[in-house]
């Protein structure tokens, strides 16, 4: 997700891109990335090399070819976006290239770059997302089985405090910075004219560049890249929400997609569905219709129980008082007289 | 004098009724000159339906009423439009019996001091006649029942009607010279809003006036009276505000109402002068500011009464018009309330100087408020200085209008002890000056 627009937020666009060609790269295809940027760098009139993108400064490397599919553009990448993917509340109408088709056991990858603050993340210029509404997404995505393992890796400014409220399990945060500090980008190309590339992601990038499929390298490295000497911003990672051990982890479980293949010579029989099946279904199983994908949370459930209204009365000791005060004044003024021809 | 009072009143509830089934009324309603956050219906409304919630209302910073709206309108909400025209009413009958009386007091004292001899021979134009009073208190109810401020407050439901029918039944009363009447409704007007608090004075002057009481310092009847009177209106203040205790059992309201008033802290544009000063003010000195624009609201009262002691009910009038313009959150309903009395002071026509600017300043101000809020809010080529600017001009235009009838009250009064035809000491004529 790249959060930014503008020219100016050219590192940015390419950040994201970069992280897009390694990932396909190492076999994810376009149908499994969601992709949202603003999208509007290759055809700015002040790019100097219209319809490209480049991350490395001489112009070496375009990273916006023609296989870039780009998931949600421009004014589409709204917080509200960003979290209906994550959540999967989304209209029955979206097409799905533009859905987090994840289930439980996928490993999901989510890679942030802008412009960020102490909690927030700047959304285009013109709204936020706290970190408190991101792990709340994330517990959500985890209360609906969307995930098996998740990485989240953001370069921005103070990127560490996005990840200090994650509270769902299985998650593992990279961050370029710690609160407090800026994440400063790489390097400018004086052909273009604005910053290539963040120092981060640039350091992120050449790591990646060695791994291939096969590769055995784990998650420890990754938190090794980018030491401050390089970098000048401290990068954090936070492990604690993850169950198994960093150095278990391979980096090709999330950036890459890797599958287990196991050739075997002899042949299996698979019996037919129908008869040894049936027994084993529970009896108070209930009979539901199948759960469209839009309705996994049962909403519809939790918002009728609104409370039930009372209606709220004065208490009667004021309505006495009142009334008698009122009555007070008014012989006060007309005269006790007055008092035998009410009565 | 009956028959035209009921045909004004039936024109005017046909006018309110008409508007409120009309489109403009959601439109009326939303308007922050109409309703401000101490009077607007949405509060009221939303007030209650937290009281139903469970909730008290003043638990958050939305409703800004008093417990005895609350408990008028738990059993009233149904019927707000007919209440709100009800008190409408009731408030221009107020002030119709309220100047028919005053008109009989200012005769008879006329009277008195033509006997006395007091006036100089040449004023016999200026004294009024009763062929000329005899309409004045159907113009005030037609003034106050008729003004577009008016109509425009009873369809958007403001609260401030309830205000104005409170301070009408509290001049009624004085007016009638019943103290305790008075005390009480003073009591239940500094209790709706806190600066009725300045019509204290204007009262006690008025009442002292009645009982023929001078008003030397060293007397002893003097300061007997006004401590028999200060002591009603403190001890009705007290029991009522104990009594909205028992209402919700909390002292919340307090800070909520009282809190509110005094301290501003809601700085939505209004037709009042404290919201952009504290918008754009730093903390650090708003406490100071706050303290001396409240001050500025209390403060003529001193002075008016000093000069104005012999006529209290003029007092009363300058003293409910800087209350409209000086409080915290005013609307144009407070300024509807005061213009109701112009009528009383017809006969001062000839000495006004810039009455013609003036009524053109305000026309033009209040047309203007809606266009440059929608030029500020809607179309976004504007900005808060150019509502300010008409708020600014105004409130301007009031003060200038009420020093105007300020000094040509003065001037009159002049006229009268000294002739019309001023001379100096060496026979050429002269001019009065106001220094």
């Amino acid at each position: 997700v790249c959060t930014s627009r503008f020219w100016f937020n050219y590192r940015h666009v390419a950040n994201t891109l970069s992280v897009y060609r390694s990932v396909k790269r190492l076999g994810i295809p376009d149908s499994h990335i969601v992709l949202m940027l603003a999208d509007d760098m290759a055809c700015n009139p002040r790019n100097p090399k219209p319809a490209t993108v480049f991350s490395h400064k001489n112009m070496e490397l375009n990273v916006y070819g023609d296989d870039v599919e780009v998931d949600y553009r421009s004014y589409e990448v709204t917080v509200e976006n960003f979290l209906r993917v994550l959540t999967g509340r989304i209209p029955p109408s979206t097409p799905r290239s533009k859905r987090l088709l994840s289930d439980d056991r996928s490993n999901i990858l989510i890679y942030m770059t802008g412009h960020g603050g102490n909690g927030f993340l700047k959304f285009q210029d013109s709204e936020e997302i706290t970190n408190v509404e991101l792990a709340d997404a994330f517990e959500q995505m985890w209360q609906k089985r969307r995930y098996n393992e998740l990485l989240f890796i953001i370069d921005t400014c103070q990127g560490a405090s996005m990840y200090e409220r994650f509270y769902s399990p299985n998650i593992m945060a990279l961050a370029s910075s710690q609160v407090g500090e800026d994440s400063l980008s790489h390097q400018p190309d004086l052909g273009i004219g604005v910053h290539l590339m963040d120092r981060y992601t640039f350091y992120v990038l050449e790591f990646l560049e060695e791994i291939h499929p096969a590769s055995q390298t784990n998650m420890n490295d990754l938190f090794q890249v980018c030491p401050k000497s390089l970098c000048v911003s401290t990068p954090g990672h936070r492990t604690d929400l993850f169950q198994r051990d960093p150095q278990s982890v391979l980096i090709t479980d999330f950036f890459g997609s890797v599958r287990k293949v196991e050739i075997t010579a002899e042949t299996l029989s698979l019996e037919r569905h129908g008869a040894g099946m049936e027994s084993k279904l529970p009896e108070e199983e209930l009979a539901t219709e199948p759960l469209k994908y839009a309705e996994q949370l049962p909403v519809a459930q939790i918002i009728h129980q609104k409370p039930k209204q009372k209606d709220w009365h004065p208490p009667g000791g004021f309505i006495l008082g009142l009334w008698a005060l009122i009555i007070m004044v008014f012989f006060k003024t007309y005269g006790i007289k007055h008092m035998k021809h009410v009565f | 004098m009956a028959a035209p009072l009921v045909l004004v009143v039936l024109a005017a509830v046909t006018v309110r009724a008409a508007l409120y089934r009309s489109s403009l009324a959601v439109f009326i309603a939303e308007r922050v000159e109409v309703a401000s956050p101490l009077n607007a219906w949405k509060r009221v409304v939303e007030g209650l339906a937290l009281l139903d919630l469970g909730v008290s209302p003043y638990s958050g910073a939305i409703f800004h009423e008093t417990p005895l709206i609350i408990y008028l309108f738990h059993f009233l909400i149904e019927y707000a439009e007919l209440v709100f025209m009800i008190t409408d009413v009731l408030t221009a009958v107020a002030l119709y019996l309220a100047i028919q009386d005053f008109n009989k007091v200012v005769f008879k004292k006329q009277k008195l001091l033509i006997e006395l001899d007091k006036y100089a021979p040449d004023v016999a134009e200026l004294i009024q006649t009763p062929m000329e009073m005899h309409y004045i208190p159907l113009k005030v109810a037609l003034f106050y029942l008729l003004n577009p401020y008016t109509v425009m407050s009873c369809v958007a439901k403001s609260t401030c009607a309830i205000n104005n029918s409170v301070i009408a039944f509290f001049i009624l009363a004085t007016m009638k010279g019943s103290a305790f009447l008075s005390a009480v409704f003073l009591a239940l007007a500094t209790y709706q809003s806190l600066y009725p608090l300045t019509l204290f004075a204007p009262a006690l002057l008025y009442l002292l006036q009645r009982q023929f009481i001078p008003i030397k310092l060293k007397s002893k009847s003097f300061w007997l009276y006004t401590l028999q009177y200060a002591s009603l209106y403190l001890c009705s203040l007290v029991v009522i505000i104990c009594l909205s205790f028992f209402l919700l059992n909390s002292w919340d309201f307090i800070p909520s109402v009282y809190g509110f008033i005094l301290s501003v802290p809601d700085l939505t544009p209004n037709i009042g002068l404290f919201w952009y000063f504290f918008a754009e003010m730093f903390e650090h000195f708003s406490l100071f500011f706050v303290c001396v624009f409240q001050i500025n609201v209390f403060f003529y009262t001193i002075p008016l009464a000093i000069k104005l002691k012999e006529h209290p009910v003029f007092f009363m009038f300058v003293q409910l018009a800087i209350i409209s313009i000086f409080k915290s959150y005013p609307t144009v309903g407070d300024v509807a309330l005061y213009m109701a009395f112009l009528p009383v002071w017809s006969h001062l026509y000839r000495f006004l100087r810039n009455i013609f600017i003036l009524s053109c300043v305000l026309i033009f101000c209040s047309f203007l408020f809606p266009v440059l809020w929608h030029l500020w809010i809607y179309a976004g080529s504007a900005n808060s200085n150019f509502y300010y600017a008409i708020t600014l001009t105004f409130n301007i235009g009031q003060i200038l209008l009420i020093s105007d009838y300020f000094y040509a009250f003065l001037r009159r009064e002049f006229y009268l002890t000294h002739g019309l035809h001023l001379t100096r000491q060496d026979g050429t004529e002269a001019m009065l000056v106001l220094k």
